[in-house]
């Protein structure tokens, strides 16, 4: 909402320069969002009177002009307008001029005559679109004066953020009570007295509708002569934005500002019976309204209506048959109390958003309905003529009594933390337009004014004080209560363990959105009947690419990876840690799921991509394609921080990944996770031109069985003994049964078995692969002779042989 | 005899003058003093000298045996260090060719800071809190003060789905599920992600919220502006100023916003706090008693004070990424920054 200084000052005395009173009534809680000097863009502007117009040598659409701007010698301006002429006042923008359209005003020579300064329209000084001509100005303007002065611009415009939930301050008399709560100052309230009244004009309200409409007043003016504004009118609704209608809307629009009721004119004749009836729409019924839409309406909206069909749609539009028009010669001015949630609802529902519905949904102020009206009538009959009918209707079957509240100081000192006084206390709610009188020794009992319906328990005459004692005032200390103990948290452990460890493997954290595109499961070529495609649905999306909820993390990675190649970037490590969002328990990948009390399950998962390559492209560090194994190692590393070590692998047929190159990660039978190779049809619906390794697991799942627990075990200080170890077996038995062999042979004089090699091809015979093992013997409690690890590693050759007809490698 | 021997020390000790190598130092240790060396010969003949003779040669041997020993020794150094320097010589790298750098990742800038808000909050002893991101209106705004027809719900455009639920606007409705299922004291702090309908430089549809909770037999509004002190204070450094401004918000009461003093012009006014030398980072205030009775605790029994943070605001702070959607492009030059 918009107010001025220069308007303000009419409720109410400051001595506050702009910035001041900016500063006040953001600590106020009136936040001030910007401040605006509306005749600093006018500066160096001047009201000039062209004494003189002479043709321009050398040019047809030019003339020039003499033209005194109040100093002792006149200047010479070339001017191209089509309405300037001898006598006229114009404004003139002197030499050096930045206008609000850019344009800075030097000495120039124009065909070759000198010009002095520029002649201007509306549009090029920013007032307005009129570039027709000249800026006509009254010819009482002196010349010389700064225009901005001459046109009463030198305001100050405030653009204020008003809460919600103070509707009061939705116009310059609600603006102005705050002023008073901080300064004391008296307000200065326009008054109707001394009005002269015509003869009874027989007209009558009923309200059907008291629940939507508690009060409804009218008055019949007659005899008014609809026309423009007078300048001060104009100028007061342009500068807080206000657009200017005739002098009749204008009024209302002008109380709408200070009072925040708004109100609406009727064409006194063009209600049938002369009457108004405020009830609720038939369902079905129609009305036009003033932006000349016609509406459907349903029994829960509220109309005026006449004595036959609606003539308003309550507090949001009026109709357009009974508007003011040129040939109004009586009108019927409505000032009304509607219920908020009925206006919001309609407002809402029929999508029209007004002045008058964003103050009546927020909660106008009933007490003022008669003294806006009075004033209105007042204004009308100043500017329009006519004379007010004796009388005014006003109904208010709604009427409650003020809302009283028990008041203890103590408690505004234990809620804030304060040590107030009582009497500031009262003080400080009496200059808010409380009324304030002792209830017992501890209590006071406020009474609430009927423009404060936001106030209506004892915390909100308390924030009342705390606002206006001023929240600087308060003291900062520390909490003094206990600390509650917090619980074991396996899960932030697994997730910051998890997270440490992608990070350290050269991972990139990604964050991506919690929507997905219902093509995205296709594009994963996720198994049609897979439950993760059954994904939670937005009535509203942003885009048909954002209207489902993540069940898996793969898509966003996936594209991820796409974009980074889009841009060049092909070295893609990224991983992810978020919750997905699973209509139904049926995926049936994890154990430990946390289901919602929505229904909706939130499992929590981490998952990543690797791509293009690893390494640094660089000397001693090339690139490499990623493989199988890298992603494996991330995967078996990420277990092993969780202290994950009893799993089993086990191939899936995930369309999703390579049917040859992916594992589930399974702890006793139950699927925690997958890694592997992206299948080539995904890489194709990526447009990714390389491999991509893919893993997702659930962190529930991996909480569940996290183990952080450990035991130091001693470490041997006799020396161990290294062998090798090449076996040729048949090329289809996995590498984990030798190795399970040789610790089993071994048992605990086998400190590790590393494979450090497998060959395939001449001269290993077909259907054969070469194995090859550096074992480690040591004993805790001797050094071995190298006559017993002799007889141990014969012992392993032997059962490699036995077991798996595994030669050894000559 | 004698004679020889000497022949041979004056030999040695020119020819070790004259040694360039380790090898050739071994060689000439061979030629005169190994097994068959010109040395060992000679004194093959000891046995044929006289008695009296035979001491005093026997002397002079120990003698050229002990100088040459010594000088031996100072030439094995010396080549030796020569040998070494000359290797290192060899060895020099070109100290600007590039590093062998281990891959490592960074955490994703939004998070960073959601992590670092948290870790000062559970510093000064709150414990993180978590809830759903699928909510109900009642969890979202009616048990937070918002009922259905309040004009507070236009500021949260909200995501709603198909079957009645909504994702949540805020991290809010988590006080209410902690406070039902939790007696007081209650000291919470809920970091997560919460959800608009909005798209434009400055807004996402997703972005991250931290949420704090703070509810005990009194604690006061004094309270509240001190725990946010001390919050500014590690967050932003001991110059930054603080100041509560009155605002509204449903489900507090009294409320604030809280601005710190603008990180680009120190409080002087700039383009980047619109001249007004403060810059809003939160919205706070003392639970409104409404929520109380939502959750079934005395508002006269206790009371207690709420926040709420945007992470991404807070991380632009720092950042200044003009367009605050690219947080979550995922482009790795972006991540690489931070």
């Amino acid at each position: 909402m918009n107010v001025t200084l220069n308007w303000l000052k009419t409720y109410i005395n400051f001595a506050l320069a702009p910035s001041e009173l900016a500063e006040r009534l953001t600590m106020l809680g009136i936040e001030v969002e910007s401040i605006k000097h509306l005749g600093a863009e006018l500066a160096g502007v001047v009201v000039g009177k062209v004494n003189a117009v002479t043709s321009h040598p050398n040019a047809d659409k030019l003339v020039v002009c003499q033209v005194d701007v109040g100093e002792a010698a006149e200047l010479q301006i070339v001017c191209g307008a089509p309405n300037v002429q001898e006598g006229m006042q114009a404004p003139v923008a002197t030499i050096g001029t930045a206008l609000p359209n850019g344009l800075t005003i030097k000495r120039a020579k124009l065909r070759g005559t000198e010009s002095h300064g520029m002649l201007c329209s509306e549009k090029e000084l920013g007032i307005s679109d009129d570039a027709a001509g000249l800026m006509e100005l009254p010819a009482d303007f002196a010349a010389g004066t700064p225009l901005a002065e001459a046109l009463g611009l030198d305001d100050v415009v405030m653009q204020l953020e008003i809460t919600p939930n103070r509707a009061d301050c939705l116009s310059l008399i609600g603006v102005a009570r705050e002023i008073r709560a901080d300064t004391g100052n008296p307000l200065k309230l326009p008054s109707s007295k001394g009005l002269s009244y015509g003869e009874r004009i027989p007209t009558s309200v009923t309200i059907d509708a008291p629940e939507f409409c508690p009060r409804y007043a009218a008055r019949v003016i007659q005899g008014i002569q609809v026309g423009p504004s007078p300048e001060w009118l104009q100028r007061r609704l342009k500068s807080v934005g206000v657009g200017v209608i005739n002098n009749i809307v204008d009024v209302t629009n002008f109380v709408l500002m200070e009072y925040g009721q708004p109100l609406h004119a009727f064409d006194y004749h063009k209600l049938a019976e002369n009457r108004i009836v405020v009830r609720r729409a038939a369902e079905g019924e129609l009305l036009t309204t003033l932006d000349e839409i016609e509406r459907e309406l349903t029994s829960d909206m509220l109309v005026i209506a006449d004595a036959e069909k609606p003539v308003a749609l309550a507090g949001i539009m009026g109709g357009y048959d009974s508007e003011i028009t040129a040939e109004t010669r009586d009108v019927l001015l409505e000032s009304a109390y509607f219920n908020p949630a009925s206006v919001r609802a309609t407002s809402k529902a029929l999508g029209i958003h007004t002045e008058a519905s964003y103050r009546f949904e927020r909660g106008t102020d009933p007490g003022a309905v008669i003294a806006a009206l009075e004033r209105a009538a007042h204004l009308i009959t100043e500017l329009a003529g006519g004379t007010i009918c004796e009388g005014v209707v006003d109904v208010y079957p709604g009427e409650t009594p003020l809302c009283q509240i028990q008041l203890r100081p103590a408690r505004v000192n234990f809620i804030l933390g304060t040590a107030m006084e009582a009497t500031e206390m009262v003080e400080i709610l009496t200059r808010l337009g409380f009324h304030v009188a002792p209830a017992d020794a501890d209590t006071y009992q406020v009474t609430v004014p009927t423009f404060r319906a936001d106030v209506t328990r004892e915390i909100d005459l308390i924030e009342e004080l705390a606002r206006v004692y001023g929240y600087d005032n308060i003291p900062t200390t520390l909490p003094k209560g206990d600390i509650p103990i917090p619980e074991p948290d396996v899960k932030t452990e697994v997730r910051q363990r998890v997270k440490r460890f992608l990070l350290a493997s050269g991972m990139m954290e990604a964050v991506n959105y919690s929507f997905c595109a219902p093509s995205c499961f296709d594009k994963i070529r996720m198994h049609e009947k897979d439950a993760r495609r059954e994904a939670v649905q937005l009535r509203n999306p942003l885009s048909p690419e954002m209207s489902l909820l993540r069940t898996t993390l793969l898509p966003s990675l996936l594209e991820n990876a796409q974009h980074n190649h889009n841009h060049q970037i092909d070295t893609i490590a990224l991983f992810e840690m978020s919750t997905v969002f699973l209509v139904e328990e049926t995926s049936g990948d994890s154990p430990d799921r946390e289901v919602s009390p929505t229904g909706v399950g939130e499992p929590e998962r981490v998952a990543g991509i690797l791509a293009g390559h690893v390494g640094g492209g660089m000397y001693k560090n090339p690139y490499r394609a990623p493989d199988f194994f890298d992603i494996k190692g991330i995967v078996e590393g990420m277990l092993e921080v969780c202290g994950v070590t009893d799993y089993t692998l086990a191939r899936t047929d995930e369309p999703t990944f390579h049917p040859g190159r992916n594992a589930a990660v399974l702890l006793s039978d139950e699927r925690v996770g997958i890694f592997g190779e992206a299948h080539p049809a995904v890489l194709e619906n990526y447009d990714l031109p390389y491999k991509a390794y893919l893993f997702e697991f659930d962190l529930g799942a991996l909480s569940a069985v996290a183990t952080f627990s450990k035991r130091f075990e001693p470490i041997s200080i006799y020396p161990k003994v290294q062998r090798d170890l090449a076996i040729v077996l048949d090329a289809d038995i996995p590498a984990d049964k030798p190795l399970a062999l040789i610790y089993a042979t071994g048992g605990e004089l086998v400190e590790s078995a590393r494979l450090f090699d497998v060959y395939v091809g001449e001269p290993v015979p077909a259907g054969k692969k070469s194995l090859a093992y550096t074992i480690a013997y040591h004993s805790a409690t001797e050094t071995l002779t190298d006559k017993a690890v002799n007889r141990l590693h014969e012992r392993v050759v032997a059962r490699l042989n036995r077991e798996l007809g595994a030669e050894l490698r000559m | 005899m004698q004679e020889e021997l000497k022949q041979i020390r004056h030999e040695v000790l020119a020819k070790l003058k004259q040694v360039q190598t380790l090898d050739a130092l071994e060689s000439l240790r061979i030629q005169y003093f190994g097994r068959n060396g010109k040395l060992t010969t000679v004194m093959k003949g000891m046995g044929k000298l006289s008695k009296a003779e035979r001491p005093i040669v026997g002397k002079l041997a120990n003698q050229i045996r002990a100088e040459w020993s010594e000088a031996f020794e100072q030439t094995t150094q010396e080549l030796h260090r020569q040998q070494q320097a000359q290797q290192l010589a060899e060895e020099s790298v070109d100290i600007t060719l590039p590093g062998r750098k281990p891959a490592y990742g960074k955490a994703h800038p939004v998070t960073q800071t959601l992590e670092r808000i948290t870790s000062i909050f559970t510093q000064m002893g709150f414990q993180v809190a978590t809830g759903p991101e699928v909510e109900t209106d009642y969890y979202n705004f009616d048990a937070l003060n918002t009922p259905a027809d309040h004009p507070a719900r236009d500021l949260h455009d909200t995501f709603y789905l198909t079957d009645g639920y909504l994702l949540r606007t805020h991290t809010s409705p988590v006080q209410i599920r902690v406070m039902e299922r939790q007696q007081p004291p209650v000291r919470i702090i809920v970091p997560g992600k919460a959800y608009r309908v909005d798209y434009d430089v400055s807004h996402t549809p997703m972005f991250h919220q931290v949420e704090g909770l703070l509810v005990d037999t009194h604690v006061t509004f004094s309270e509240l502006k001190g725990i946010l002190a001390s919050f500014v204070w590690q967050m932003f450094g001991a110059e930054t100023q603080t100041r509560f401004r009155p605002h509204f918000f449903p489900f507090t009461e009294p409320s604030a916003e809280v601005d710190i003093s603008c990180t680009v012009c120190v409080g002087a006014g700039c383009r980047s706090c619109g001249g007004t030398g403060w810059i809003e980072i939160l919205g706070a205030g003392a639970v409104d008693p409404e929520v109380f009775s939502a959750v079934g605790y005395d508002a006269e029994q206790v009371t207690g004070f709420a926040f709420g943070m945007g992470v991404e605001r807070i991380a632009n702070l720092q950042f200044r990424i003009p367009d605050i959607r690219t947080f979550y492009e995922n482009d790795l030059r972006f991540l690489q920054q931070f």
